[in-house]
C-alpha cells in the first residue's frame, strides 16, 4: 500500500457498492454501448428544438438588426452580456474541479471531473455566443483578432477590455478542451478495445489517438495532466477577472468597482458549482451512477457553494458600503436608488439577487440539508437564477439610470429574441451534454480506476481489519520486542 | 407651459379665461381707469403686483404682449403698453409685422357667402382651410361652382378642389414677401423644378391676360421699381431690401373702447377645467406636418414627439388620474418608464377629443394645453380616414400623427378661440408617447448651474463655487492643475488646431433649430415614431430639459448636448477594434466602416450621446431591402423615404450615410472643418479658419454656440471661454476633459434660483438691469 494515496477511514468512501475494475468499466461505458433510452431522445429533442429556436432568434437579429432586442441608447447591453458573464461564471467550476482540486489532490474530484470540465467547455461555447452576435456588424466580427492585414497600421485595440475578453475566452477556451480531451483519451481506448461494431472500433480509435496503455503513455499523460492544471489553474483566477474588466475599468457608476474581480472570481465559482449540482443531480440519477457521484460529493460541493456564497455576499456588502463610504453622489445614486431601493423600478431585480446568492445559501451549514438531494437541487436552481441577476442587476440598473438624469432610461424588458437566444443556448449546451452523456464516458473511467483501491466502500470496509492487524503487528514488533 | 414662458425669468400662470382680469388688474395697478377684478391667486396677485413695479420703473422701454385671441384683451394690453410709455418707443407703428395678417371676421363672412352660394370661384394658395377651420368648410366648399388650389402638395382642402394646380415648390421659386413693412425679402429658386408644376402667379398673369411668365414678370417689376437692373442684381445678391432709413412710427390708443372691452371681459366665465390650443414650434399649424425631420424634433418642453397629447400639471393628475408623480416616487417611476400614458377624453362645445395625458410641471391645475397641427387628413368630411389614405394623399410622415385638435376652436360669429372651458374625464384606455427624455429633474446633480443676476452681481465667482472646488479636491496635494495633474497618465501637447465648442445656457432659448440643422447637414435618419419609443432615435444633437426650482412653477434650463469630444474620452479605449479615436486637432472621430457594433463606447459614454443603427434606418444596409418587412410592426413606413430617390435628394453628399450596426455621433461637422482648412490653406491665411460654423452654430437664432479653434485667442470659442466667472463642464469630475464648455444661466430676477435653500438673498426688485426687464404675461400657460 503506498502512504501517498493513504485515505483516512474517517472520510466515507468516494465510490460506493462492491466494485471491482471491471464492474466499474461495465457501469460508466457500458451505456454508450447500449441504445440511448426514450428519456434521452425526449430531452435530446427538446434541447435541439430551443437550439433551433436560437438559431432562428438569432437569425432574425442578425438579418435586420439589434434594433430586434429592446436594448436603447442608455441601456447597450441587457440580456446579452449578462448571459455571456452568466455562461462564463458556470464554467468555472469545471476548470476549478479539474485544475486545482487535481493540484490540491482531492480524490473526490474523480467522481465529477469529467462532466463537470464538459460543462465548463459547453458553457464557454455558449458563452461566447453572445459577444459574437451582439455586434451590431457580426459579418466583421473578425476586426477584433489581431491578424496581420492590408489596412497599413490599423490593429486592434490593446486597451479595450473586450479585447482581453477575446484572449481570456478563447485561451479558457483552447486549455479547457485539450484538458478535457486528454483526459478522455485513456476511456476512448476502453471503448474501443471494448468495441464490438467496426464503426464504433474505428471512431473511438481515432479518437483515443493510438492509445496503448503504455507505461510511456501513462507517464506522458500524467505530465501532460499536470502542465494543464498548471496553466488552468491561472485561468479560473483569471478569465473572469478579466470578464470585470469590462466593468470595472469604465466610468458608469455601479460597473467602476475596484472589487469587481474578486467578487466575480467567487461569483463564478459559486454559480459554476450549482450549475455541475443541477446536471449531476439529474445525471446520476438517470444513468444510475449514484455509487460514483455520491452523497459525499454533493456535499462536498455544496461546502464550495456556502464557502462562495458568503463571500458573494461579503462583496455585495463590500460594495454597498464603500458606495456609501466614497461619498461619489453618482455611485451612491446607483447603489441607493437604482438598486436597493426597492420601489425604483429594477428594485426588484437587487433584492431577489441578494436573497437567492447570499440568505438562501446559508441553508447548507446545517449538514442535514447539505445531503439532502432535492433540496440540493432546489437551491442549485436558485444560485443560478440569483447569479443571473447579480449580472443583470450590475449591467442594466448601472446604466439605466446614470450620469445625465436626461437620458435615464425607460423600463427595459427584453423582447422575444432575446429571450430566444438565450434559450438558445441553453439547447446548445443540452443538446451538447445530451450527445456527451451518450457517446462519452461521463465518469473518467481510469481516474475512478486509480482511487478505487483506497476509497472504494468494498477496500474501506476490507481494510478496517487489515489496518487493525497492521497495528498490532507495529505493537508487537516496535513495542514488544524493546522490552 | 410654452417655449416662450420657459424663457421667462418670472412666470405665473393663471387660467385661460382669467387673461383679461389678469389683463384688467395690471391695467389697474398702472393707474388705468378700470376697476381691477379680484385675482383668488395669491402667487398670481403677487406677479401682477411685482410686474407693475418693474413696468412702472421702465416706462418706455417696457412692452407687454399677449397671446390671446380676443379683442378685448388685446385692447386692454394695448391701454397697459399707452400707460407705460411703449407707443412709438418698444412698439414702432411704421414698421408692422405682417407675418399674421388674417381676419377672423372676414374669413367667416367668406365661409357663409361660400354656403350661400354667392361665391363663383375660389382659388387657395398655401392655406389649407378644410383641415384647420374651425367649422365645416368642406360643405361650403362644395357650393362653389369653381374652386381651384394652387397649393404645393396634396391636402385635404386641394383634395376636395375642382382644379389642382400645384404651383412650384418654395425653392424652386421666385418670389417676394414683406415680413416687416418696409423689409422686402427675396426668393430666388435653387433647383429647377422637379415636377410638371406652375408658380401660381404664372396662371394668374396668364389669366388676366399677360403673356409673360412670372420670373421675366417679377424681375421686370423690381429692376423697374429699384431703378435698374443692377440694383435689382445686388438686392438678389443680398437677398432683402431694407429701408435706408429705418420708418419709425407712433400711434394713439384709443380711450373709449377700453370701457366696452373691460365690460365684456368682466363677464368671462371660468371653468374647473380649460382647455387651450397651441401651436408647436415644430410642426405649426400643421403644413409642416408631413415633414419628418420636424416630427421627429422633440417638442422642447415635452419631449414628446410624432404625437400631440394632452399636458396637465402635477396637481390636475392627481384629481384627474390619481397619479402623484411629485411626492409618490413609485407612481413618478411607473408613469416615467413606461410610454403608456393614461388617455383623457376632453369635451368642448359637443366635441371630444380623446388623447394621452402628459404631465408637465409649471402648467396651471386647471388648464390643458393640446397642440394643433397633427391628425392630418382627418377633418369634418375624412373623419374615419384611416392612416394608409393618409399615408398616400398627405404623406408618410402626417400619417398617424397625432389627432387633430382643429374641431375644439370655438367660432362667436366673429372671431376665433383657442381656449375654452372644456369637460374631462379620464377613460380606461392607455396611449404610447414616444419622448426623447423622460426624466426631467436634475436629481441635484450638477450638470448645470445657473444663478439669479441679484447674487451674479454680488459675487460673480458664486455661480461656479462647486465645480472649482471640485477641481481643487481632484489634484493631488501640492499639485494644481486639474487638466494635467488629476490623472496618472501623462498630459500631451496639442499644438496647431484644437477645436472646442461654448455652448451659453444663457442665450439658448431651446428652440430646437440647432437639432434640425444637424439632422440636415449630417444625414441624421429619422427612425419613426416606433423606434423613438423605443429609444432608437438617431439624434446627434439634443436638448436635455430639466426643471428646475420650485417644481410648482419651476425654471427650465435648457442644455444643448451632444458629443463633448472628449480629450480623455472613455468611450476610445474601450473600443476593441480601435473604430473611434482621438484626432490631432482634438476630435472624437467615429470609423463607421471599422465599427463593429458592440455598443461598450454607448454604454462607457457619461454624456450617452453615442448613437446606435439598431435597424436599417436609410437603406443603407449591407443586407439589400431587409427593412420591409418590419414596417408596421417595428418601423414606420416614414423610413421608407430614404428609400426614394426624391426623398434621398435631401442628403448631403458630404457625409456618409450610415448603415445599420455602427455607432455615429456628433463629428463637430468635420465635414465643415475640412473644407474651411482648405480654403485657408488656399488662400495662406490662418485666419480664415475663424470663419468655420457648425450646422448647429449656423442655425442658432441667438448665437448661442460659439465654435472655433481653441488654441487660436482670438477665436469666437476663445473668447466665449474668458468670461470664467460662468464658463464650465458638464461631469468636470471625471476627467474626461470634454471640448465642449457651457456658460452658466444667469436669470434676471431676485427670487432664488436652484434647489440650495442657504444662499438666498434677496436684492431690491430689478436693481440691476431694469431696463431690460420684460415681463413675459404668459398668456394662458
Amino acid at each position: 500500500m503506498s502512504l501517498l494515496k493513504y485515505e483516512s477511514q474517517q472520510r466515507e468512501p468516494l465510490v460506493d457498492g462492491n466494485k471491482d475494475y471491471h464492474q466499474v468499466t461495465e457501469d460508466i461505458i457500458g451505456p454508450i454501448e447500449m441504445k440511448p433510452t426514450k428519456l434521452w431522445y425526449v430531452g435530446f429533442w427538446i434541447s435541439v428544438g430551443l437550439l433551433m429556436f436560437g438559431v432562428f432568434s438569432v437569425y432574425r437579429e442578425v438579418t435586420y438588426g439589434i434594433g430586434q432586442w429592446n436594448l436603447n441608447k442608455t441601456i447597450g447591453w441587457g440580456w446579452d452580456i449578462t448571459n455571456f458573464v452568466w455562461w462564463v461564471g458556470i464554467g468555472h467550476a469545471g476548470t476549478l474541479i479539474s485544475a486545482i482540486l487535481l493540484l490540491f489532490r482531492q480524490g473526490w474530484r474523480t467522481g465529477v471531473n469529467r462532466a463537470a470540465e464538459a460543462m465548463t467547455i459547453f458553457a464557454v461555447m455558449c458563452a461566447g455566443q453572445f459577444p459574437i452576435w451582439h455586434m451590431g456588424r457580426v459579418w466583421m466580427a473578425f476586426f477584433v483578432l489581431p491578424y496581420p492585414n492590408s489596412r497599413g497600421p490599423l490593429w486592434v485595440n490593446f486597451n479595450s477590455p473586450l479585447l482581453w475578453d477575446v484572449f481570456a475566452i478563447s485561451t479558457y477556451f483552447t486549455v479547457s478542451l485539450l484538458f478535457w480531451y486528454s483526459g478522455l483519451l485513456p476511456d476512448f481506448a476502453t471503448v474501443r478495445d471494448r468495441a464490438k461494431t467496426k464503426f464504433r472500433k474505428m471512431m473511438y480509435g481515432v479518437a483515443a489517438f493510438g492509445w496503448t496503455g503504455s507505461t510511456k503513455h501513462w507517464q506522458r499523460h500524467e505530465s501532460l495532466s499536470l502542465v494543464l492544471a498548471g496553466l488552468s489553474t491561472p485561468l479560473v483566477l483569471s478569465v473572469h477577472t478579466i470578464v470585470s474588466f469590462d466593468f470595472a475599468t469604465s466610468v458608469i457608476p455601479g460597473w467602476h468597482t475596484t472589487i469587481f474581480p474578486p467578487y466575480f472570481v467567487a461569483g463564478a465559482i459559486f454559480s459554476g458549482f450549482a450549475m455541475v449540482q443541477t446536471l449531476l443531480i439529474v445525471v446520476r440519477k438517470v444513468m444510475n451512477l449514484q455509487d460514483y457521484i455520491t452523497l459525499g460529493h454533493i456535499e462536498a460541493m455544496n461546502k464550495v457553494i456556502v464557502l462562495t456564497g458568503s463571500i458573494v455576499g461579503c462583496a455585495y456588502l463590500t460594495e454597498l458600503f464603500i458606495a456609501w463610504y466614497g461619498q461619489n453622489p453618482y455611485e451612491w445614486y446607483a447603489f441607493s436608488q437604482n438598486r436597493a431601493n426597492i420601489f425604483t423600478p429594477y428594485g426588484w431585480s437587487y433584492w431577489l439577487m441578494m436573497f437567492c446568492n447570499v440568505v438562501s445559501p446559508q441553508l447548507f451549514w446545517s449538514r442535514k440539508l447539505r445531503r439532502n438531494i432535492t433540496v440540493t437541487f432546489f437551491m442549485s436552481i436558485i444560485v443560478n437564477i440569483g447569479m443571473w441577476y447579480e449580472r443583470f442587476v450590475i449591467i442594466v440598473t448601472s446604466v439605466y439610470r446614470d450620469f445625465l438624469p436626461s437620458s435615464w432610461s425607460t423600463y427595459y424588458s427584453p423582447s422575444i429574441w432575446e429571450i430566444g437566444f438565450y434559450l438558445g443556448t441553453f439547447g446548445l449546451f443540452f443538446t451538447c451534454f445530451f450527445l456527451f452523456a451518450k457517446y462519452f464516458p461521463v465518469i473518467a473511467v481510469s481516474e475512478i480506476k486509480a482511487i478505487l483501491k483506497t476509497s472504494g466502500e468494498n477496500y474501506k470496509a476490507k481494510m478496517t481489519d487489515i489496518e487493525k492487524a497492521d497495528a498490532e503487528k507495529f505493537y508487537i514488533e516496535k513495542v514488544e520486542h524493546a522490552h | 407651459m410654452s417655449l416662450t414662458g420657459s424663457n421667462a425669468d418670472d412666470r405665473f400662470t393663471h387660467l385661460p379665461s382669467q387673461t383679461g382680469a389678469v389683463a384688467l388688474a395690471l391695467l389697474a395697478k398702472l393707474g388705468g381707469a378700470v376697476t381691477a377684478p379680484n385675482i383668488a391667486d395669491a402667487k398670481l396677485k403677487a406677479g401682477i403686483e411685482k410686474t407693475a413695479v418693474v413696468l412702472s420703473a421702465s416706462k418706455g422701454a417696457a412692452l407687454v404682449v399677449s397671446g390671446s385671441n380676443d379683442v378685448n384683451v388685446q385692447v386692454v394690453v394695448n391701454a397697459i403698453n399707452e400707460a407705460i410709455g411703449a407707443n412709438g418707443t418698444t412698439i414702432n407703428w411704421g414698421a408692422t409685422t405682417n407675418t399674421r395678417k388674417g381676419v377672423d371676421t372676414e374669413m367667416l363672412q367668406l365661409v357663409n357667402d361660400m354656403k350661400a352660394g354667392s361665391v363663383g370661384a375660389l382659388l387657395l394658395y398655401d392655406c389649407n382651410p378644410s383641415y384647420t377651420f374651425a367649422g365645416d368648410f368642406d360643405a361650403a366648399l362644395a357650393k362653389v361652382p369653381v374652386s381651384v388650389s394652387f397649393n404645393i402638395t396634396l391636402d385635404e382642402t386641394s383634395e376636395q378642389c375642382k382644379y389642382v394646380l400645384p404651383s412650384h415648390h418654395w425653392l424652386e421659386s421666385w418670389g417676394d414677401a414683406e415680413p416687416k413693412s418696409g423689409y422686402v425679402s427675396l426668393l430666388q429658386p435653387v433647383i429647377n423644378p422637379l415636377f410638371k408644376t406652375r408658380p401660381f402667379q404664372t396662371s394668374l398673369l396668364k389669366w388676366a391676360g399677360n403673356t409673360s411668365d412670372y420670373e421675366t414678370y417679377y424681375k421686370n417689376f423690381w429692376s423697374a421699381k429699384l431703378g435698374s437692373v443692377a440694383t435689382w442684381d445686388k438686392a438678389l445678391q443680398d437677398g432683402v431690401i431694407e429701408p435706408i432709413v429705418p420708418v419709425a412710427g407712433s400711434g394713439s390708443f384709443n380711450g373709449g373702447v377700453l370701457a366696452v372691452a373691460a365690460a365684456k371681459l368682466a363677464t368671462t366665465k371660468s371653468g374647473e377645467y380649460e382647455v387651450v390650443l397651441y401651436e408647436k414650434i415644430s410642426v405649426g399649424n400643421g403644413a409642416q406636418a408631413n415633414n419628418p425631420w420636424l416630427q421627429e424634433l422633440p417638442d422642447p418642453i415635452s419631449k414628446v414627439t410624432w404625437d400631440n397629447y394632452a399636458m396637465i400639471s402635477p396637481g390636475m393628475a392627481i384629481k384627474l388620474l390619481s397619479l402623484d408623480v411629485m411626492n409618490n416616487q413609485r407612481q413618478a417611476d411607473a408613469y416615467e418608464v413606461t410610454p403608456e400614458k393614461p388617455v383623457i377624453k376632453i369635451t368642448v362645445n359637443g366635441k371630444s377629443l380623446s388623447l394621452p395625458a402628459l404631465i408637465i410641471p409649471g402648467l396651471n391645475d386647471a388648464t390643458i394645453a393640446v397642440a394643433v397641427g397633427y391628425g392630418r387628413g382627418t377633418t369634418a368630411k375624412f373623419k374615419e380616414r384611416d392612416a394608409q389614405k393618409t399615408m398616400e394623399t398627405i404623406g408618410k410622415a402626417s400619417a398617424g400623427a397625432g389627432q387633430n385638435a382643429y374641431p375644439l376652436v370655438i367660432s362667436d360669429g366673429t372671431s376665433f378661440h383657442y381656449a375654452s372651458v372644456a369637460a374631462v374625464e379620464k377613460t380606461s384606455e392607455v396611449y404610447p408617447l414616444a419622448q426623447t427624455q423622460v426624466h426631467g429633474f436634475t436629481e441635484g446633480r450638477p450638470v448645470i448651474y445657473e444663478t439669479s443676476l441679484a447674487s451674479y452681481v454680488k459675487d460673480p465667482n458664486e455661480v461656479l463655487a462647486h465645480p472649482r472646488h471640485e477641481r481643487e479636491i481632484l489634484v493631488p496635494y501640492g499639485k494644481e492643475d486639474f487638466v494635467k495633474d488629476g490623472t496618472l497618465y501623462p498630459d500631451f501637447v496639442k499644438p496647431g488646431a484644437k477645436w472646442g465648442m461654448s455652448i451659453d445656457l444663457n442665450t439658448c432659448t431651446g428652440c430646437s433649430a440647432c437639432v434640425v440643422a444637424c439632422s440636415a447637414e449630417n444625414n441624421v435618419s429619422v427612425v419613426g415614431k416606433i423606434q423613438v419609443q423605443r429609444a432608437h432615435e438617431m439624434h446627434w444633437l439634443r436638448i436635455d430639459r430639466y426643471f428646475t426650482g420650485d417644481l410648482q412653477n419651476p425654471d427650465v434650463v435648457f442644455q444643448p448636448m451632444m458629443c463633448q469630444h472628449c480629450d480623455n474620452a472613455p468611450c476610445e479605449n474601450v473600443c476593441p477594434v480601435a473604430a473611434t479615436n482621438h484626432s490631432s486637432e482634438g476630435l472624437n472621430q467615429m470609423t463607421y466602416n471599422r465599427c463593429i457594433g458592440t455598443r461598450y463606447c454607448a454604454n462607457n459614454c457619461p454624456y450617452k450621446v453615442r448613437r446606435f443603427n439598431w435597424l436599417d434606418y436609410n437603406g443603407a444596409d449591407s443586407f439589400k431591402d431587409n427593412q420591409q418587412s418590419l414596417i408596421g410592426t417595428d418601423t414606420n413606413e416614414v423610413i421608407n423615404h430614404m428609400n426614394d430617390d426624391l426623398t434621398r435628394m435631401v442628403l448631403n453628399p458630404d457625409v456618409t450615410v450610415r448603415g445599420r450596426g455602427v455607432i455615429e455621433k456628433c463629428s463637430f461637422c468635420v465635414q465643415r472643418l475640412q473644407e474651411t482648412k482648405l480654403e485657408a490653406k488656399k488662400a495662406q491665411d490662418p485666419s480664415i479658419i475663424r470663419n468655420v460654423k457648425t450646422a448647429c452654430m449656423q442655425a442658432c437664432p441667438t448665437n448661442a454656440i460659439s465654435f472655433g479653434n481653441v488654441n487660436d485667442p482670438q477665436s469666437e470659442v476663445s473668447k466665449a471661454r474668458t468670461d470664467d466667472s460662468r464658463n464650465f463642464y458638464v461631469l468636470e469630475q471625471l476627467h474626461v476633459l470634454p471640448n465642449v464648455s457651457y456658460l452658466a444661466k444667469i436669470r434676471n430676477t431676485d427670487r432664488h434660483i436652484g434647489h440650495e435653500e442657504e444662499h438666498a438673498a434677496p436684492v431690491a426688485p430689478a436693481a440691476a438691469g431694469a431696463k431690460k426687464e420684460e415681463a413675459h404675461t404668459e398668456a394662458t400657460h
